[in-house]
């Protein structure tokens, strides 16, 4: 469990370090985040938006929530690695940024897969997944319309990255810790 | 040459501006605006705002615990990973105007208070000398739950040196300095984030005076 919210504290990092660099390089006043609002496609998962919530959920359902986003990450994080390398004058450390998070992911995965597994044998949560149609406008010709779909993807990538390592670390506290960090 | 044009009657406000919000717990936050160029005549503020997925507009909860020209959100009106979209309105007698919308994620502007009760100390062990430090997560937030997780950055110098040496110590609340001169003073300052958010102001600064040491060549000299 350590491994693990050492992974996704990694993981948030890199991804509000990607964010800000692609905001203040391609983003500004093009007036992107009114935009993006209800945009993430994950959004349809519903996850705890405040503290109570999270302590009131269930840890085995809030396990078998992480499972579910960061599955949902596994398809656009693939095609973000591809489609990143063809923005104009993309500089070399989003690239790499947006490698090692698709790696990560998968390691982190991996990882609650096999924890989830031990907690609940047999039940991996039935594959839930929110799955991302976002691949087409990545491609668009128009570069505002293509620039905002990058943001977009990223503003998300960096609101559930922090959701999975702020479920992560409350989880351990309660599940190690007995809510005594 | 300018001219100016004396009003008795005053004018309609110009226009305000939401211009900061911070939660320091990630469980509250409070926002803040800048009044705009004086009307001359009393003005009314009106913060309205409407949060992701909800299509309704409410006014602001609350307009006092935080202060004059301040919006504060408590528990309950506080979610995480929406965009809270709001927009300040300015009232006089002479009419009114709206801010340009200002958009926040909560997860985003989180910044703890500092620090507190940074301590320092020297200690004597068999493997060797250092300076213990030692300091307490702001009495604000949740850390025992885990809700909020804070990570340290130390700043210590001589008290006359030029440089601080930086130490990033992680979620530690200790750190032990062992390449420390005798007889110097030592000032030390620590701050916190969360979730590589912005970092809190710096703690107050703490001081330790170290004493001169009693070299073990001059006690042969003076044994012999």
């Amino acid at each position: 469990f350590d491994r693990a919210v050492k992974l996704s504290h990694y993981i948030h990092s890199l991804s509000s370090e990607m964010f800000n660099e692609f905001d203040e390089r391609y983003a500004q006043g093009r007036g992107f985040i009114a935009k993006a609002i209800n945009s993430c496609h994950t959004s349809s998962l519903t996850t705890p938006e405040d503290k109570e919530q999270a302590q009131q959920i269930h840890h085995e359902d809030l396990l078998n929530l992480v499972l579910s986003v960061l599955r949902s990450w596994n398809d656009p994080l693939l095609h973000l690695v591809s489609e990143v390398q063809r923005i104009k004058e993309a500089p070399d450390t989003i690239l790499w940024k947006a490698m090692e998070i698709e790696e990560q992911n998968k390691r982190l995965l991996d990882g609650m897969e096999k924890i989830v597994g031990r907690v609940h044998p047999g039940d991996l949560g039935n594959e839930v997944y929110s799955r991302w149609s976002g691949l087409p406008s990545l491609q668009l010709a128009d570069e505002d319309s293509r620039l905002f779909a990058f943001y977009n993807l990223l503003h998300c990538l960096r609101r559930d990255s922090h959701k999975i390592d702020s479920y992560l670390k409350l989880l351990k506290c309660r599940l190690i810790h007995d809510s005594h960090c | 040459p300018e001219t100016y044009l004396q009003l008795h009657s005053g004018q309609p406000p110009g226009k305000p501006e939401l211009i900061r919000c911070r939660s320091p717990e990630k469980e509250t936050f409070t926002c803040w605006w800048k009044p705009s160029s004086d009307g001359g005549l009393p003005s009314n503020y009106t913060l309205f705002y409407n949060k992701e997925g909800d299509k309704a507009y409410y006014e602001c909860p609350d307009y006092t615990t935080a202060g004059p020209n301040s919006c504060h959100f408590d528990k309950k009106h506080t979610s995480l990973w929406m965009t809270y979209n709001f927009t300040i309105t300015e009232t006089n007698e002479m009419g009114s105007i709206s801010s340009q919308p200002y958009y926040v994620d909560v997860a985003n502007i989180v910044q703890p208070d500092p620090p507190e009760n940074l301590s320092l100390e020297f200690e004597k062990k068999v493997y060797g000398k250092y300076l213990l430090l030692n300091w307490s997560p702001p009495s604000l937030g949740d850390i025992r739950s885990g809700w909020l997780t804070l990570e340290y950055e130390l700043h210590i110098k001589p008290e006359g040196g030029q440089e601080w040496e930086k130490i990033f110590v992680g979620q530690r609340t200790t750190y032990k300095m062992f390449s420390v001169n005798p007889g110097e003073r030592y000032v030390a300052k620590v701050r916190c984030r969360s979730d590589h958010g912005t970092w809190s102001d710096w703690s107050p600064e703490s001081f330790i005076k170290l004493r001169k040491e009693f070299r073990l060549k001059d006690m042969l000299v003076w044994i012999f």
